[in-house]
């Protein structure tokens, strides 16, 4: 399994999605100038800033990566001779996902360093009448790989049920997009307004709810910014559901895979 | 004949053509009407969404719209007269949902409360958007300093102002914010009162456009002040108010003329109140014609 992994590492450095989408963390480069059109925020627009950009990388990086990795050795057919190897489905797929989630975090914690640079950059020629959290920052840099390593694991289950390359990819920016709005979603089914909907689509907004993985839970974005406190239980769950939630995704996609027909 | 001709005088006529066009593309672009400019923003419950786990880059960047778009109008505007009026109902929408984004983005408070003020004359949408940041950034002595300013100067609910100011002394831990308000929570102390209000924000501020209209409406203040004083002279020497400026000015108390430079002229009303035709705003920008919107 370690040989896989090393072979995906290997593999996404060579990559020209890769290339391309590391050009665009030429753009923390424009954070400073971009940052001092606040007239009172300085230090929390190049926050936001920084962070948005950082997960906006991941997210690319989580997509395309995620959903194409698998997908690239069953059609280029180098399953057949990987697989011919005394190597389990399991151990192949779990090699593949953890070299695309370690390259994923070893991104962020890449991004997270230059975001510091920038960040103190900004707040030296700009102060803050509040001090920076910089531990609040980093648990919100490492929340959000969590987060897309958890989206790899989605790009990971839809590769294995698909022949193409479109569901893993645009059904993976779909999970995106629902799992990072499923709570307010849910906020407004057990609100008053909802009354009007009936019992009926409030059930099956609630199903929708349990399957789709919460993402806003990873997005500590706000109290990074703001400074607002952590709450270390909650911490603590988001990464049991985590850990909870990819189980269930990694051994949903290596149960598929082993009862998969490779042609 | 050789094979590179077609493609070669393709691309420069291509480059050719180009420059002809930019000249007249970019003025096209600069002049297009102020509501396309400020652009057509999708409503906040669809933004909301969309923007996924980027709702506070979504908020600074409606903020960040708003300001380019207010820094164009100011910077085109000669020195003294403010001929064409923002868009204000069009800047409260874009700052109103920004807030709605990312409740905590002082952006949007700071720069809201510049403008519905004085130049919108939405005075309670401004203290309910107030009310509102101040439920969330609880550890911000501006919004309450703000706020108390606003119930001070506009809606003269000097009650409300003083609880307001107290509460922005003790989350500054700025005594002098209790102590000024105490002097000028009264009618007659207004003058002074806008004039700490507009120095204090002008201190602290980096904005070139925002520095502008603040240096444009303490002057207005100023002037104000001024008249004042020669005024409270006219009064001691007399024992009557003065009838105009004018009396000021024969009596040797007032040097020169008070230049509003909002292009207005300055008068006295029947009571003694220094005032002026411009309203110490945009000029021809009246609470009935731009309701800025919640």
């Amino acid at each position: 399994m370690k040989t896989i992994i090393g072979i995906t590492l290997k593999g996404i450095f060579r990559d020209r999605a890769f290339h391309g989408i590391m050009v665009t963390a030429l753009m923390f480069l424009l954070i400073l100038p971009a940052a001092s059109l606040s007239m009172r925020q300085v230090a929390e627009l190049s926050i936001t800033l920084s962070l948005s950009l950082i997960s906006f990388i991941l997210l690319l990086l989580s997509v395309f990566l995620g959903g194409t990795t698998l997908w690239k050795d069953i059609e280029r057919r180098y399953t057949f001779s990987v697989l011919s190897l005394p190597l389990s489905r399991t151990a192949y797929l779990m090699g593949r996902f953890l070299g695309v989630a370690l390259f994923l975090v070893l991104t962020a914690m890449l991004l997270g360093a230059v975001s510091f640079v920038m960040i103190k950059t900004v707040s030296i020629i700009y102060p803050s009448e509040r001090p920076l959290l910089w531990g609040t920052i980093f648990t919100a840099v490492l929340l959000d790989a969590c987060k897309y390593v958890l989206l790899v694991g989605v790009a990971m289950l839809f590769s294995t049920v698909s022949t193409s390359f479109f569901l893993p990819v645009f059904g993976t920016i779909a999970v995106f997009l629902a799992g990072s709005t499923s709570q307010q979603v849910y906020d407004y089914l057990h609100s008053p307004s909802a009354d009007l909907l009936g019992p009926s689509a409030v059930a099956a907004g609630n199903l929708v709810y349990y399957l789709l993985p919460n993402l806003s839970a990873f997005n500590l974005k706000v109290n990074a910014i703001y400074r607002l406190p952590l709450s270390s239980s909650g911490i603590s769950l988001t990464l049991l559901y985590w850990v909870v939630y990819l189980t269930v995704l990694l051994g949903g996609s290596a149960l598929v895979l082993a009862r998969r027909e490779m042609q | 004949m050789r094979w590179y001709r077609v493609p070669l005088s393709a691309l420069v006529a291509g480059l050719l053509l180009y420059a002809a066009l930019l000249g007249p593309f970019t003025s096209y672009m600069a002049r297009k009407p102020i509501e396309e400019k400020l652009g057509f923003v999708p409503s906040i419950k669809l933004i909301k969404p969309l923007s996924a786990d980027q709702k506070e880059l979504a908020a600074a960047s409606l903020v960040i719209k708003v300001l380019i778009y207010f820094g164009g109008v100011v910077g085109q505007l000669p020195d003294r007269v403010v001929a064409q009026p923002p868009d204000l109902q069009g800047m409260s929408r874009l700052l109103h949902g920004a807030v709605q984004l990312d409740p905590y983005n002082m952006d949007a408070y700071y720069f809201a409360q510049g403008f519905l003020t004085w130049d919108a004359k939405q005075f309670k949408v401004a203290n309910d958007l107030l009310d509102y940041g101040m439920k969330y950034r609880t550890w911000d002595w501006y919004l309450p300093y703000f706020a108390g300013f606003n119930n001070a100067f506009f809606l003269k609910d000097y009650a409300k102002a003083a609880e307001l100011y107290k509460r922005a002394a003790e989350l500054s831990g700025e005594p002098l914010y209790k102590n000024l308000a105490g002097r000028y929570l009264q009618e007659s102390g207004q003058t002074e009162l806008a004039i700490a209000y507009l120095s204090a924000l002008l201190k602290g501020e980096t904005n070139p456009s925002l520095k502008k209209t603040y240096q444009v409406r303490l002057a207005a203040f100023r002037e104000a002040r001024r008249v004042e004083l020669a005024r409270d002279l006219y009064k001691r020497q007399h024992g009557s108010l003065p009838a105009s400026i004018g009396q000021l000015q024969q009596s040797g108390l007032l040097t020169s003329p008070p230049v509003d430079p909002y292009g207005g002229s300055f008068y006295l009303e029947p009571d003694g109140k220094v005032a002026t035709t411009s309203k110490y705003a945009f000029a021809g920008v009246g609470g009935d014609k731009n309701h800025a919107a919640h």
